[in-house]
């Protein structure tokens, strides 16, 4: 059986900068991947690369479900079932979520009647009824938008799920309902990776496998104790028993990205 | 009548050089227009008169003739019944050209008076036509609502398929102490037509005005709008939606001025153009020196669609008091790229995502419109224009 996402060699570069550089990942159906880096190691852009967002250039591969899918438009991407919980959804004024993630669903090539049957059932699970028939995230809390694309994912079922910072922003009790949600989904036909760059996320999940990337690679891959050893040192202390060196490019970076280096929840 | 006539012989035609027509080019056929007596007759009922079932009364406008007048709840007379000095106008005779023709050549009009306490539920209709070809045509249309009175009004403009004439209303709503106005105007003319519409609100102590303005028709379509909050604590909401398609020009020219103490005023308008269509929006948001208490927005947003389309729009600000409350904001660009790859990236294709931005783009402002009852049609328009549009493939 292919994975669901198995991506090889990806590089990804904007305005001739390296942004991703030879990334490796392969996630199966029915497991939970996480992925963990400081800010600005690449998240993002890896899952705006997958997703199919223009200006990046790309090399490399990922088969989602056995398909390569890089040549291919975004939404291609998504019919085939490819879906990015984003880390700050655009606000679309006038676009009511139920008629949009109706459209979608329709897209999808789910019945007219399916997909009404399904907005009804997944808006009442993960509690969206508030903001269903209003415009597309906006006005919404940060809680609310994540609650948002976890319910868009429901009920339109992707085989894989890029689920990009669903936690940050959140209080302490939305990133567990956010977690609880997430394990919730588990099904074995669908493969998740989840993105973040706090650990707190994990004492309310277990993902099957943590990976770890600095500077657009993944640089480690394990179980548990990687979540432990980051919680403990930080990425500092990943960095320091692979020797990787700071990239000198770090001195660039604004302050207040070195005061989340540490995936702590300060 | 005869003085206007003077005034208007008077005044020059615009060269196009003047601040009136820095955005557009001059053309409007005057010369070859000629004022018209006896009306023609009208062309038969479209979507949007169609739409609204109860009223509270209707008038039929042809060719500036009032052809019918009713209604149970509302008192309404023809202009030629009354006397001149019962009349509020606050377009000054020599405002322009076409103020002053209007001012020689108008020959009837409608006066509509909501007596004082009378709360009004159904909308009154007027269904305003053009239909003699090359023909210019004066309508009048006078509203007051007395004292704590509450009514609506519609105007639907409409005109004869195909024909160039020219329409230049004049539209005047007066609102007593307490009164309360949801006015809505759908500018629905065939796009051969042209007009130039001059309407003036006048809001008295604790008025309240809700104005909607929908524009799709004409191949030149001026509004020429002023909001006058005199009274204290008076507030005027202005939403609007317009659309442009072929080579039409829609253009708004609006002056909200704030006189009295604690005034609100809100406007909300929104456009789109396509193919070699063009927009102008010029917005004064005017604050006297003893509006203490102002309160006042403007939001025009614009939508470009195609190269060839563009869509000017000018906000403008004149406080000459400190305790404001003031606000504007203004775009104009094609379809936001990050709300398109959004709506993809859930497996809408792009032309998909695209009807629903700009379905979305109306919507915010068809929720807001005054009066209800042409949501359906108007929505139906504007995206019949996009999706006819779109299927020619020339989305920018
Ligand atoms: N559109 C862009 N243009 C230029 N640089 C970008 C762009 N997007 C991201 N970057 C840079 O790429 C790096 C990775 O960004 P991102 O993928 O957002 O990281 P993360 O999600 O891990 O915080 C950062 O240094 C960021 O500044
Ligand atoms: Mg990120």
């Amino acid at each position: 059986m292919n994975p669901a996402l198995s991506v090889k060699g990806l590089t990804a570069s904007i305005a001739s900068k390296e942004i991703l550089n030879g990334l490796d990942l392969e996630v199966p159906f029915g497991e939970v991947h996480a992925i963990m880096g400081p800010n600005g190691s690449g998240k993002s852009t890896l899952c705006h690369v997958l997703t199919g967002k223009e200006g990046y250039e790309v090399a490399g591969s990922a088969l989602l479900d056995g398909v390569e899918i890089l040549d291919l438009p975004v939404d291609e991407r998504a019919r085939l079932g490819l879906l990015q919980s984003f880390q700050y959804p655009t606000e679309v004024p006038g676009v009511r979520l139920r008629d949009f993630v109706y459209e979608a669903a329709v897209a999808h090539g789910v019945s007219p009647e399916e997909a009404e049957a399904r907005i009804d059932k997944e808006a009442a699970r993960f509690g969206v009824e508030r903001f269903l028939d209003r415009s597309l995230n906006d006005d919404l809390s940060g809680g609310e938008k994540k609650r948002s694309e976890i319910f868009q994912m429901a009920v339109l079922r992707p085989k894989m799920a890029l689920l990009d910072e669903i936690d940050s922003g959140l209080d302490i009790d939305a990133v567990r309902q956010v977690a609880e949600a997430v394990e919730e989904m588990r099904s074995p036909e669908m493969g998740t990776l989840m993105i973040t760059h706090y650990s707190r996320i994990l004492r309310y999940m277990t993902p099957d496998r943590i990976h770890v990337m600095i500077d657009g690679r993944i640089v480690d891959s394990g179980e548990r104790e990687l979540a432990d050893e980051l919680e403990a040192g930080g990425y500092e202390s990943v960095r320091q028993r692979l020797g990787l060196t700071r990239p000198a490019v770090a001195a660039e970076r604004r302050p207040s990205e070195f005061f989340t280096e540490t995936p702590f929840d300060v | 009548m005869e003085a206007a006539f003077e005034v208007f012989s008077k005044l020059e035609e615009p060269t196009g050089a003047e601040e009136d027509w820095r955005y557009v080019e001059y053309n409007l056929p005057f010369s070859r227009l000629a004022p018209v007596g006896e009306p023609g007759s009208p062309v038969p009922p479209g979507p949007f008169v169609g739409a609204i079932e109860a009223t509270s009364g209707k008038a039929l406008i042809v060719d500036g003739t009032v052809v019918e007048s009713s209604s149970d709840q509302l008192v309404v007379r023809r202009l030629v019944d009354i006397e001149p000095e019962r009349l509020l106008n606050r377009v000054p005779v020599d405002h322009n050209k076409l103020a002053a023709a209007h001012a020689a050549f108008a020959h009837d009009g409608l006066f509509l008076d909501v007596p004082e306490g009378a709360v009004v539920e159904n909308p009154f209709l007027i269904d305003l036509q053009g239909v003699t070809p090359g023909a210019a045509s004066f309508p009048h249309i006078s509203v007051r609502v007395g004292e704590r009175a509450e009514a609506s009004v519609i105007v639907v403009y409409r005109s004869a398929p195909g024909e160039s004439l020219l329409m230049v209303p004049q539209i005047h709503l007066e609102l007593g102490q307490g009164a309360n106005l949801r006015f809505l105007s759908l500018q629905n003319l065939d796009h051969a037509a042209t007009t130039v519409t001059h309407q003036r609100v006048v809001l008295g102590r604790d008025a309240t005005a809700r104005i909607g303005e929908v524009g799709l028709g004409g191949d030149f379509a001026r509004l020429d709008l002023a909001v006058e909050l005199e009274g204290d604590g008076s507030s005027a909401e202005t939403v609007g939606l317009y659309f442009g398609e072929g080579t039409q020009t829609l253009d708004y020219r609006m002056v909200i001025r704030h006189a009295g103490k604690h005034t609100s005023s809100d406007v909300f308008l929104k456009g789109a153009v396509e193919d070699e269509s063009q927009s102008v929006f010029t917005g004064l948001l005017r604050i006297e020196k003893d509006a203490v208490g102002t309160s006042t927005f403007e939001t025009n947003r614009n939508l470009v669609l195609s190269e060839g389309a563009k869509a000017n729009s000018v906000p403008n600000l004149e406080i000459l008091c400190d305790d404001v409350v003031c606000g504007h904001g203004s775009s104009v660009g094609p379809p936001d790229e990050e709300s398109l790859y959004y709506l993809q990236s859930r497996g809408l294709p792009l032309p998909t995502a695209e009807r629903l931005l700009i379905k979305g783009f109306f919507q915010e402002v068809i929720d807001r419109l005054p009066i209800g009852g042409m949501e359906e049609p108007i929505a139906d328009e504007v995206f019949r224009r996009f999706v006819a549009h779109q299927s020619e493939g020339q989305v920018a």
